[in-house]
């Protein structure tokens, strides 16, 4: 199948008022490689505040590559780059002037598999606020405490909060890591496949999370789970080889797509 | 269209179309035979015509429960759940269609043997054979999901209106004639409008092939040319 990529300007169309925002994210013309390898093609994408737009597509194409540009977690890797512009709030995040650092704690990132350090559930969270703010021990509970509630975990863990993060369950795991990301008050959030590794019970006490965080986000999400895509995302983006072949409000993407290839992808008939 | 990568969703899928295609097919028997049976007071004919109702009513469960059990099991999206909600809607209607014919059906039974006016059966016939029109076409076009088909049978229904609001005076007329036409025309007015609410059925299938081709809902209202509630008034010189 011969991809058709289209820009996001002429693929979104009207933007239905219940989620229409500013933009947060703006992508134009963004080309990604590995090494010689051009594995995103000139992307051109709008992500709309505190709006859950969710990255979909078969493996290897390159949703991934393009979350990970959001707060260039590529850039570890020397024989990675990319070019094109990324606007967070107007500023090019992918120019050289750009702090990092900064960068990471403005635009958190949640992994497929829970990536608790080895250290108590309090620590886990305390950890990167100390990295940044100087903070008192009774101002530190609070952001400890107000990250954990957030995340829909306090309850289940104000008792031991000394005890190891990796005591706890794959979900409360995966809530843990979430927590630790809001504790940075971030901007954004970026989840990777964020519930593939957890049960049903998990996977739904995550979605209710993110569907609480969208107030205060903006969430990108990559997932392989098409019904979890319609379920908790606003925006939607199909990508395949590299480009991106259509995106439009979620509601317009699961039930009358423009495409034919977002079609057979989502109906399964992919091939 | 390209196949599912798992084939029994197509076989789910296409069990679904050709159980609606079976009912469309008995549907369409059912009022050709209902209609034959009033005009020639063929009794068999109408008792196999409500006895025919139950294969229908049996194929529009296995209809509802097979696409529940496709929503439940394959959770369709796109043209698949278009599909699959076009399928409960459309059998729903054919399933209805069937119970109006069984009930011109029942009448014809009731009326059998009595004097007809020649004028009101032809007109009650030549309104069935509009109407039959409607329903092959409506059932063609879901089977090739041709929406500009489906349109032409949802604008055509003004004329099926018309036609039983000119049936509907007439009636009137013969019964202020004679109160004893009363029974026999009030058998006929019910005769008539189950054929006029049969149209109404068609124009919903052609409204669901729309939404099955196109994903969106005719925005726009239907043509409607029944005029019998004028017609009382003017009749009874209210």
């Amino acid at each position: 199948m011969n991809p058709v990529a289209v820009s996001a300007s002429s693929a979104i169309g009207q933007i239905p008022a219940d989620i229409a925002s500013p933009v947060r994210i703006a992508v134009k013309n963004l080309n990604f490689y590995y090494s010689d390898f051009r594995s995103l093609k000139d992307i051109s994408l709008d992500f709309h505040d505190r709006q859950v737009t969710a990255l979909i597509g078969p493996s290897g194409c390159g949703k991934s590559t393009l979350l990970r540009t959001f707060n260039r977690i590529y850039s570890l890797y020397p024989e990675q780059r990319a070019d094109g512009q990324i606007l967070l709030d107007g500023q090019n995040i992918l120019s050289n002037s750009i702090d990092v650092n900064e960068l990471r704690a403005r635009v958190g990132m949640v992994f497929q598999k829970p990536t608790p350090f080895p250290m108590s559930i309090y620590d886990n969270i305390s950890f990167g606020i100390r990295l940044y703010e100087k903070l008192g021990k009774a101002d530190l509970d609070v952001r400890v405490e107000e990250a954990l509630r957030k995340a829909a975990l306090w309850d289940e863990v104000k008792d031991k909060l000394r005890q190891s993060g990796m005591g706890l369950s794959g979900g409360q795991q995966q809530r843990l890591c979430i927590a630790r990301t809001i504790a940075q008050k971030p901007e954004v959030i970026l989840l990777d496949e964020p519930t593939s590794a957890l049960d049903p019970i998990s996977t739904g006490k995550i979605e209710e999370l993110i569907e609480q965080l969208r107030t205060e986000f903006t969430i990108v999400i990559v997932t392989h789970n098409m019904q979890q895509a319609a379920r908790i995302s606003q925006f939607t983006a199909f990508m395949y080889l590299g480009e991106l072949i259509e995106f439009g409000p979620t509601n317009k993407m699961f039930m009358t797509p423009n495409q034919k290839q977002t079609q057979d992808y989502i109906t399964g008939r992919f091939g | 269209m390209a196949e599912h990568i798992v084939s029994s969703y197509d076989t789910d899928l296409q069990d679904l179309r050709r159980r609606i295609s079976e009912m469309g097919g008995i549907a369409e028997k059912m009022l050709i035979d209902a209609i034959a049976a009033l005009v020639r007071s063929d009794v068999p004919l109408a008792q196999a015509v409500i006895a025919a109702d139950a294969r229908l009513d049996l194929l529009q469960r296995e209809v509802e429960e097979s696409a529940i059990s496709t929503i439940a099991r394959r959770q369709p999206l796109a043209i698949d759940l278009r599909e699959t909600i076009s399928a409960i809607r459309v059998s729903g209607d054919v399933e209805r269609i069937g119970d109006l014919a069984k009930n011109i059906a029942k009448r014809a039974l009731a009326i059998a043997g009595q004097f007809q006016p020649q004028k009101i059966v032809v007109g009650l016939q030549h309104m069935s054979d509009l109407v039959l029109g409607q329903l092959k076409d409506v059932l063609d076009a879901y089977a090739a999901r041709d929406t500009e088909r489906a349109l032409d049978v949802w604008k055509r229904d003004g004329a099926i209106d018309a036609l039983y609001t000119s049936l509907f005076r007439e009636l009137l007329t013969y019964m202020m004639e004679d109160p004893r036409n009363i029974s026999y025309c009030t058998h006929l007015l019910f005769c008539a409008k189950n054929i006029e609410r049969i149209g109404d059925h068609t124009t919903n299938i052609a409204e669901t092939i729309h939404y099955l081709v196109t994903g969106e809902t005719l925005a726009i209202d239907r043509p409607k040319n029944d005029r019998s509630i004028d017609a009382t008034a003017i009749a009874t010189g209210a």
